[in-house]
């Protein structure tokens, strides 16, 4: 919603002369951290034994090298209900993997990072998603009647607060787009999100057209990852314009056992999601 | 109760020298129309005997029985002189002539200047006049009120493009802005470029940055009060405009010649004739409108009522995507009634509105919010004395809050109705001051402003585990909504909380000399209604919300000392005040906070506190060919929000952290030269520290994309701010004779085209995966052209 308004507002600016350039600005350099990026998503239809944990650590906000990678850490996931322990394989190359990892809808995970002798965790409730009804394309829908767009319905459970993450990514692309969505204003009722690129002179994005594949994610997620999620794709796409809540660092659910203010950034997410693709015609 | 105790002492004091005196009254009008001439001064040669006209053009004096001559005089007018034999209390009305040198010169007025108000404990006013107003050069020639004022020490706002203004390190809601005694929720048209006054229906315009009478309250910044003209009751006029952005017209005339005239202007910009002629854009519409309504009658010498009313709109629609609209709507009848020589009065009933509107065709939402309010209030000023003048009144603002309904547009929508909880409220208001001279050259205005506040049932509150409606998380150190336990139904016969302030106001002068003074003030407002925004710009879509059982009423406390100064003959008048500004219950927002659509938000807010304090400087020439003024403002200004019952350590771990309006130096010059009849020129140019933001410190990967990590917050600052303006007025030659007047006014905003950052954002290009800072700068160099006439 706020997002639509303050497309409004950047669009009378723009019709006023206004200009956006590219600039230097010199920024302060915070604290180095942990960077947890612990999503267990279960697709659908999968047994979702495979699961991937990375970690990494921050880095200064113009720097440019390679993200710098953390080995060596121990990862483990422990499911509270079962008490069943997962521990995850160290690759030596940021990534912690396990094979045999069991989803269970409902029940709630423990994740536990010891890094440099200090022990990270976070729990998380794996979140159920609804099937996707239906995806079609149209002209007439979206922000322009003269641009293709691709739309997703599914329906939302009534009687229960849900909350969505939607990942489009069009095949070839350097980035997927992300979105949030929480059942606020459409509780119980089937759901319509659509995804639509408009040609951007500045960066030469094409519109959708005829043979264009798009990845579709439709993922269920808590209210605590929803409130996190929210705020960085905020901050993501547009942070600091001056009609988004003022920029605050986005804190994510691991807390570091040993020293509170060594916390790490990320989060550790259970997710159910849906995945399709679409081709356009 | 120590100041009432004070003012009465002075009072009595007073009154016990008593001798044989009487009363002159009057009121002063403009020769040529007949419009009642505020802030004109009445004067006692030889004596330090004088008075001002008030809001409606009406002054009464006291002095003792004897010849004495009088003057009256008014900047920009031929000052009448004349002998009076003062031996019963008497009428006196006067008309002035407008001096005819001084058209287009000579027009920005500050009280000071003036021989009395050297003396008057006023302090931290400003005044602008629309004819001043109308000669600095503006954005696309659209002449701005609010834009003008920002050129005066100690007023900012947050940029081009932003809603309000600021004054003294102040929050834009914490303006009281009254268009003929009618509270304009929202000064801005387009979202900010341009604002709802249009100049040609406007008088006069005063902004109180401190030290506010004590007939004003429920803002803690300042006031803002604007007065609309009443128009011609001698002879039919009409003037307009043509511009790029608007066009204006303006009717005027007798209903009864002297007796009674009305005034109806209308501006409206025409963007949207030309986009009906394009293809591409013939289903869009920008647009915004303002109509003035004004007309008086003067029943007979002692009775006077007037009717005003504004209406105001904007209407943005993007084909099928987007249609938004929203404004101000106003309507004030009032009855001026004299009583006696001395009692003077004035009864109001007022009506405000703001509503908007926004269509979001593509998720087939529709979305209202409004405020408005009724207002009834009876103000009377009593000229006790020649020493002393009392001002006394009560006030009751009945408001009624509809802070958001939701509707689906459509059958097939998936949006759900969802009305949240309807607000009402009334604030009730009782004050009583005096201007009293205590000696012939000290000078006190001492007042108590007595308010209160009940926020009305009809409507359930929550209630929250241990009373937290914010729940600090010490594990992962951030804030949380509360946990709703239960809901309270209050009907609409009970009221959920009540709340009473004692706001005394205190200001005395001393004069120095005849040229030069000293003031001082205190002043304590309370505030009882509150902007709901965490964005660092405030936007039309922003809610206004009453105190109540988890938002307390803000309270402030200003104190403010001053050196007033004219010299060469008054061609040049020194302004230095300096003052210092604390705000309690000033509430702020957790991170992360979601305001739309949120029924409580309670669980989004922290309650803090704010303080301000500056230097601001005013040198203003005021004759001669080329007058203008110089303003520099020093300032700063902070809040903080601990954590208080919520837990933790609060916003910004609990540290003082700078608002988004506080600007470290703030210089602006304001030129205006007279070449000759034809030709006169104007400049701007302003110099303003960069607006406080949190830039990001840091990134991390996450789900492939780069994530920012940021700073504390608005610790870091947006490039300063600066730019110059310059604008001509050609005037051909008008043959006095001839009815028909026109003057071309040719401008360049921003002449050096210097991009100000409005914002700078930080992002990941999405076609290298490189971070970028990319600025937004709004306009450029804007030339501009407009067409001004009379006939």
């Amino acid at each position: 919603m706020k997002t639509h308004i303050k497309l409004i507002i950047l669009l009378v600016a723009l019709a006023f002369t206004a200009c956006e350039d590219v600039i230097d600005v010199d920024v302060p350099t915070g604290q180095t951290r942990l960077v947890i990026e612990g999503s267990l998503d279960w697709e659908k239809g999968t047994t979702g034994n495979n699961q991937t944990i990375k970690l990494s650590t921050s880095t200064p906000y113009f720097q440019t090298a390679t993200i710098p990678i953390v080995t060596g850490a121990s990862v483990k996931v422990t499911n509270i209900d079962t008490n069943q322990e997962f521990i995850f394989i160290d690759q030596n190359d940021g990534t912690y993997t396990i094979s045999n990892f069991v989803p269970i809808i409902g029940n709630t995970y423990n994740l536990e990072v010891i890094h440099n002798n200090e022990t990270y965790t976070a729990t998380e409730t794996l979140t159920a998603v609804s099937e996707i009804n239906s995806v079609t394309q149209s002209l007439e829908g979206g922000f322009d009647d003269e641009l293709l767009e691709v739309n997703v319905y599914f329906d939302d459970p009534a009687d229960e607060d849900n909350f969505y993450l939607f990942s489009f990514y069009e095949q070839g692309d350097l980035f997927s787009t992300i979105e949030d969505l929480s059942d606020e204003f459409v509780n119980g009722n089937e759901i319509h999100n659509f995804f639509e690129k408009d040609d951007d002179d500045d960066n030469d994005q094409a519109p959708f057209q005829a043979g264009d594949i798009v990845d579709i994610q439709l993922y269920g997620i808590s209210e605590g990852y929803y409130n996190y999620v929210r705020i960085l794709i905020e901050q993501y796409y547009g942070g600091g314009d001056p009609f988004s809540s003022t920029a605050a660092e986005v804190r994510g659910n691991c807390i570091n056992e040993t020293n509170s203010d060594n916390y790490a950034y990320g989060y550790f997410r259970v997710t159910e999601v849906v995945k399709t693709s679409y081709t356009f015609e | 109760m120590k100041y009432i105790l004070l003012a009465f002492c002075l009072l009595c004091s007073s009154l016990l020298i008593a001798q044989e005196k009487y009363s002159l009254r009057g009121t002063i009008k403009d020769v040529n129309n007949g419009e009642t001439l505020l802030g004109a001064t009445v004067f006692l040669k030889g004596t330090s005997n004088g008075a001002v006209t008030n809001e409606y053009g009406f002054f009464s004096l006291t002095a003792a029985k004897g010849n004495y001559t009088i003057i009256i005089s008014y900047i920009g007018f031929e000052s009448i002189t004349q002998d009076i034999q003062l031996d019963s209390d008497q009428t006196l009305n006067f008309e002035l002539k407008e001096s005819a040198t001084s058209l287009n010169e000579v027009v920005i007025v500050a009280e000071e200047s003036e021989q009395v108000s050297i003396k008057k404990p006023q302090m931290s006013v400003s005044k602008l006049n629309a004819g001043t107003i109308k000669q600095m050069p503006a954005v696309l020639g659209e002449v701005d009120v609010i834009k003008s004022l920002q050129m005066l020490p100690g007023v900012t706002n947050n940029g081009e493009g932003s809603s309000g203004f600021n004054v003294r390190g102040g929050a834009v809601d914490q303006n009281l802005v009254l268009l003929d005694e009618a509270i304009i929720y929202n000064t801005s048209h387009f979202f900010g470029f341009f604002s709802v006054f249009n100049a040609d229906a406007i008088k006069d315009i005063k902004l109180y940055k401190g030290d506010i009478p004590a007939k004003f309250g429920g803002r803690v910044s300042s006031v803002l009060d604007v007065r609309q003209k009443d128009g011609n009751n001698k002879n039919f006029n009409i003037n307009g405009g043509i511009g790029l952005i608007s066009s204006r017209l303006a009717v005027e005339g007798p209903i009864v010649k002297d007796k009674g005239s009305f005034l109806i202007a209308g501006r409206t910009s025409y963007a949207h004739l030309f986009m009906k002629a394009s293809e591409d854009l013939k289903d869009d519409k920008i647009s915004f409108y303002d109509l003035n309504l004004k007309a008086n009658y003067e029943i007979n010498k002692n009775n006077k009522v007037y009717l005003s009313g504004y209406f105001g709109r904007d209407v943005f629609n993007l084909s099928k995507i987007i249609e938004n609209t929203y404004g101000n709507a106003t309507a004030n009848l009032r009855w001026n009634h004299i009583f006696n020589d001395k009692l003077f009065s004035n009864l109001s009933l007022i009506y405000s509105k703001y509503d908007y509107q926004i269509i979001l065709d593509f998720i087939e939402l529709d979305w209202i919010a409004d405020i408005k309010n009724y207002n009834l209030k009876y103000d009377f000023k009593y000229y006790l004395s020649d020493k002393v003048k009392l001002e006394f009144g009560a006030s009751g603002i009945s408001y009624k809050l509809n802070p958001g309904e939701v509707r689906p547009t459509s059958q097939s929508s998936p949006i759900n109705y969802l009305k949240l909880d309807q607000k009402r409220a009334f604030e009730g208001g009782l004050y009583v001051s005096a201007e009293h001279q205590i000696t012939n050259k000290l000078t006190a205005q001492y007042g108590l402003r007595y308010s209160t506040f009940s926020r009305l049932g009809g409507q359930s509150i929550s209630n929250y585990l241990n009373d937290q409606p914010v729940v600090y998380n010490s594990q992962l150190d951030i804030y949380e909504r509360g946990e709703e336990i239960s809901q309270t139904a209050y009907s609409k016969s009970e009221s959920i909380q009540n709340f009473d302030n004692f706001e005394p106001r205190l200001g005395l002068s001393y004069q120095l000399n005849e040229a030069s003074s000293v003031k001082a003030s205190v002043t304590k407002s309370t505030q009882y209604l509150h902007l709901l925004s965490n964005t660092s710009s405030v936007t039309p879509l922003d809610v206004w919300t009453p105190s109540g059982k988890y938002i307390k009423p803000q309270r402030s406390t200003q104190y403010a000392i001053g050196y007033y100064k004219n010299f060469k003959d008054k061609a040049y008048a020194l302004e230095v005040e300096t003052y210092y500004k604390t705000i309690d219950n000033r509430i702020d927002y957790i991170d992360g906070s979601d305001l739309i659509g949120n029924n409580t938000i309670e669980t989004e807010i922290l309650n803090g506190e704010a303080r301000a304090y500056g230097l601001e400087v005013l040198l203003r020439k005021n004759k001669g060919k080329f007058t203008g003024w110089l303003a520099y403002t020093l300032s700063k200004s902070e809040q903080r929000t601990l954590g208080g019952q919520a837990g933790g350590p609060g916003i910004n771990d609990g540290n003082w952290y700078n608002t988004p309006y506080d600007r470290t130096h703030d210089i602006s010059l304001t030129g205006m030269y007279k070449l000759n009849n034809k030709w006169s020129f104007s400049s701007n140019i302003v110099f303003q520290t960069g607006r406080p933001v949190t830039y990001p410190n840091g990134q991390y990967n996450y789900e492939g994309f780069s994530v920012a990590t940021f700073s504390n917050r608005n610790e870091d600052r947006l490039p300063a701010y600066h730019r110059l303006d310059i604008s001509a007025t050609y005037t051909p030659n008008n043959k006095p004779d001839k009815r028909w007047k026109g003057e071309w006014v040719f401008g360049i905003y921003n002449l050096y085209n210097r991009k100000n950052a409005a914002s700078i954002t930080f992002t990941q290009n999405d076609q290298t995966g490189l971070n970028e800072a990319t600025r937004l700068s709004i306009f450029g160099l804007i030339p501009s052209v407009s067409y001004n006439f009379k006939f």
